[in-house]
């Protein structure tokens, strides 16, 4: 589904160059369930924006579906993550003075097919198990809910990539399990995750845990729940 | 992407923006208020500009572009002290029918002998200004009747003792009853009120026009004053242009015959009543010249308004941008969202400003007292200018907005 190989990226902070990315390479197969695991600071932010499509690294490819996204401009890359990327974020994001549904269309204003959007709102919705709610606003909603009218959001396009960044990090223990749940469901559906955590517990829901520090990857570990063999999927650490 | 696709963007785009913008009243109202005030204040200063020389133009053609009014001199002082007589009194009656003619350019001459009077009726008394003068003398200084009739030639030949008076004169001393057919006492001679004169105002100078008693010429020198001499000749041009070549024609033939008279060939002058106007006028075109000027740093001035409220709300929506961006906006998509929004916002200061324009103008008139001028192609340009300037100067938070990083502005919690 996804392939990294080699990338680098630097920020100029004042006069001082900060190599943020320093050779990251990895895969992810389709319908696979990967955690991506650091401490702040490790570059987990700014290789997310990279997956994302929101960002180019200065060298290395990256390859969704065999497509080198790594050299196209802004227009090409928004169309692609319209279309492949669906976004998860800790802070759920949602529109407050707007209902679950209409929070659930949104992406639909950058989208090339925008028709039937209140249907497919409503199916997103549904398989996230929040039909009953889809007139309510945020405020009028739990975290848990919330996060879920977020994960709705980001299926409504019907990406084959989700990426979700500390999706549990704002919720208690149930509500969290509750949207790992859902992810798996997705997997379990043939949809690629990518999961971005700092916690470990987090983490080992997945089938794969890539390790990062410092900019680098460090490790490649099958999670605790048993993924399926994940050696082929990572390529070689430089 | 297709044209159709693209023109689809750009209708969602300004949906949302007007959706935001409708979000954000306090913001947008503020951000709107400087070209508001800008567009509304250019259009006022246009309106009262053009008001003014709207109200001299018509003080003009009442008074009459193509009169010249030549008067007897002011006595002249004998060693520092007047002599005897307060007036030069060689002017004649019969100088107005020479002016006629012998010069071509003259269409009406007019003698006048302009006294005051007190008008007495049913115990009251108003003192005004009375003219003796001709029915053409009538007629050039634009003496209309707005109700009964003006005096004739037949009236003046046999002196009649009727009078038009103004209707000034009508409101004070006849109040409320109407004066035509009635009988005033002007000294110690009945006359009968035939008429009362169309309104025609204030003139440059502040008299009153409306102010008057007219009798005819041979009744005013004969029967009230025993003259052999007129105070003023009223000479009409046959048009405006050829106004200085009559005044030198009337110079000349005037001061062969009062040197002849009576050896002094200059004891008259001649007014021009256009030139009364002239200093006024350059005022007036003074504060029209000044309108550009204030439009362009009023509308500079609103821009800069809506260029610091838009650069605010880049910050402020850090957030929503990096979300958008997320959820599949490309960079153009934000860069079109901000200057529609700030083209939006520029139209809508320049609109309301027109509109408040309209209204301030319509005020101002009204307590100015002078007439209403809207200044449409003030109110024109001002708002599409503003209309350009939004989109302009939206351009630098745009590109802001479009440079953000998504992923650090929705990771900070």
């Amino acid at each position: 589904m996804i392939e990294a190989l080699n990338l680098t990226k630097s920020y100029r902070r004042g006069t001082m160059m900060t190599d943020v990315l320093k050779g990251v390479s990895f895969r992810v197969r389709k319908g696979e369930f990967v955690a991506i695991m650091g401490p702040s600071g490790s570059g987990k932010s700014t290789l997310l924006n990279v997956l994302g499509l929101l960002d180019q690294p200065d060298s290395g490819s990256y390859l969704i579906d065999g497509i080198d996204y790594a050299r196209t401009d802004d227009e090409t890359r928004s169309a692609a993550r319209s279309r492949m990327i669906g976004f998860v974020f800790q802070q759920f994001h949602l529109l407050d003075r707007a209902s679950a549904l209409r929070n659930v269309t949104l992406p639909l204003l950058y989208s090339e097919t925008s028709r039937d959007g209140t249907a497919r709102a409503e199916r997103a919705l549904e398989a996230v198990g929040l039909t009953h709610r889809k007139n309510y606003l945020p405020s009028e909603l739990s975290g848990g809910e919330q996060q879920r009218v977020a994960i709705a959001r980001a299926l409504i396009n019907d990406p084959p990539l989700i990426l979700a960044d500390e999706a549990t990090g704002n919720l208690d223990a149930a509500s969290g399990a509750e949207i790992l749940q859902i992810l798996r469901t997705l997997v379990d559906g043939g949809r690629t995750v990518v999961l971005i955590t700092h916690d470990k517990e987090v983490a080992n829901h997945a089938d794969r845990v890539l390790s990062f520090s410092d900019g680098r990857m460090t490790g490649n570990e099958i999670g605790l729940r048993g993924g399926r063999d994940a050696g082929e999927g990572a390529a070689a650490r430089p | 992407m297709t044209i159709a696709g693209r023109r689809g963007n750009l209708a969602r785009g300004l949906t949302l923006s007007i959706q935001l913008l409708a979000a954000h009243r306090l913001r947008t109202a503020l951000s709107v208020s400087g070209l508001l005030i800008g567009v509304a204040s250019v259009m006022v200063m246009a309106a009262i500009g053009r008001g003014a020389e709207q109200q001299l133009r018509e003080r003009l053609q009442t008074m009459g572009t193509d009169l010249l009014v030549v008067s007897a001199a002011p006595a002249p002082r004998v060693a520092g002290r007047p002599r005897q007589v307060s007036v030069q009194t060689d002017l004649k009656a019969d100088d107005a029918i020479a002016l006629l003619k012998e010069i071509p350019a003259a269409a009406a001459t007019a003698p006048a002998v302009n006294r005051t009077a007190v008008l007495r009726w049913e115990g009251r008394n108003r003192p005004t200004g009375l003219s003796g003068t001709t029915a053409d003398g009538l007629r050039i200084r634009n003496i209309r009747a707005g109700s009964g009739r003006l005096f004739d030639d037949h009236d003046d030949r046999g002196q009649q003792r009727v009078a038009v008076i103004g209707p000034a004169v009508a409101r004070s001393l006849f109040a409320g009853v109407d004066p035509v057919g009635r009988t005033t006492r002007i000294g110690v001679l009945e006359f009968e009120v035939i008429g009362v004169a169309v309104p025609r105002g204030i003139d440059p100078l502040g008299s009153d026009l409306d102010d008057f008693v007219a009798i005819p010429f041979q009744t005013a020198i004969r029967r009230v004053h025993n003259l052999n001499y007129v105070d003023a000749i009223y000479v009409q041009a046959r048009s405006s242009a050829e106004l200085g070549r009559l005044e030198d024609d009337v110079r000349a033939i005037l001061s062969v015959r009062l040197a002849d008279r009576s050896g002094v060939s200059d004891a008259y002058v001649i007014q021009n009543q256009a030139m009364l106007l002239r200093a006024e006028r350059g005022a007036v075109g003074a504060l029209n010249q000044l309108v550009p000027a204030v439009s362009g740093i009023a509308l500079m001035l609103g821009a800069i308004g809506i260029l610091t409220v838009m650069l605010i709300s880049v910050r402020e929506r850090t957030r929503e941008i990096g979300l958008r961006r997320a959820l599949g906006a490309s960079r153009r998509n934000i860069r079109t969202q901000f200057v529609l929004e700030s083209g939006m916002l520029g139209i809508a200061g320049g609109v309301a400003g027109a509109i408040a324009g309209v209204a301030a103008s319509a005020i101002a008139a009204y307590f100015g007292d002078w007439p209403l001028v809207i200044a449409w192609d003030a109110a024109t340009i001002g708002a599409a200018s503003s209309f350009i300037l939004g989109l302009v100067i939206g351009l630098v938070p745009a590109e802001r907005a479009a440079r953000l990083e998504p992923i650090a502005a929705l990771r900070a919690s």
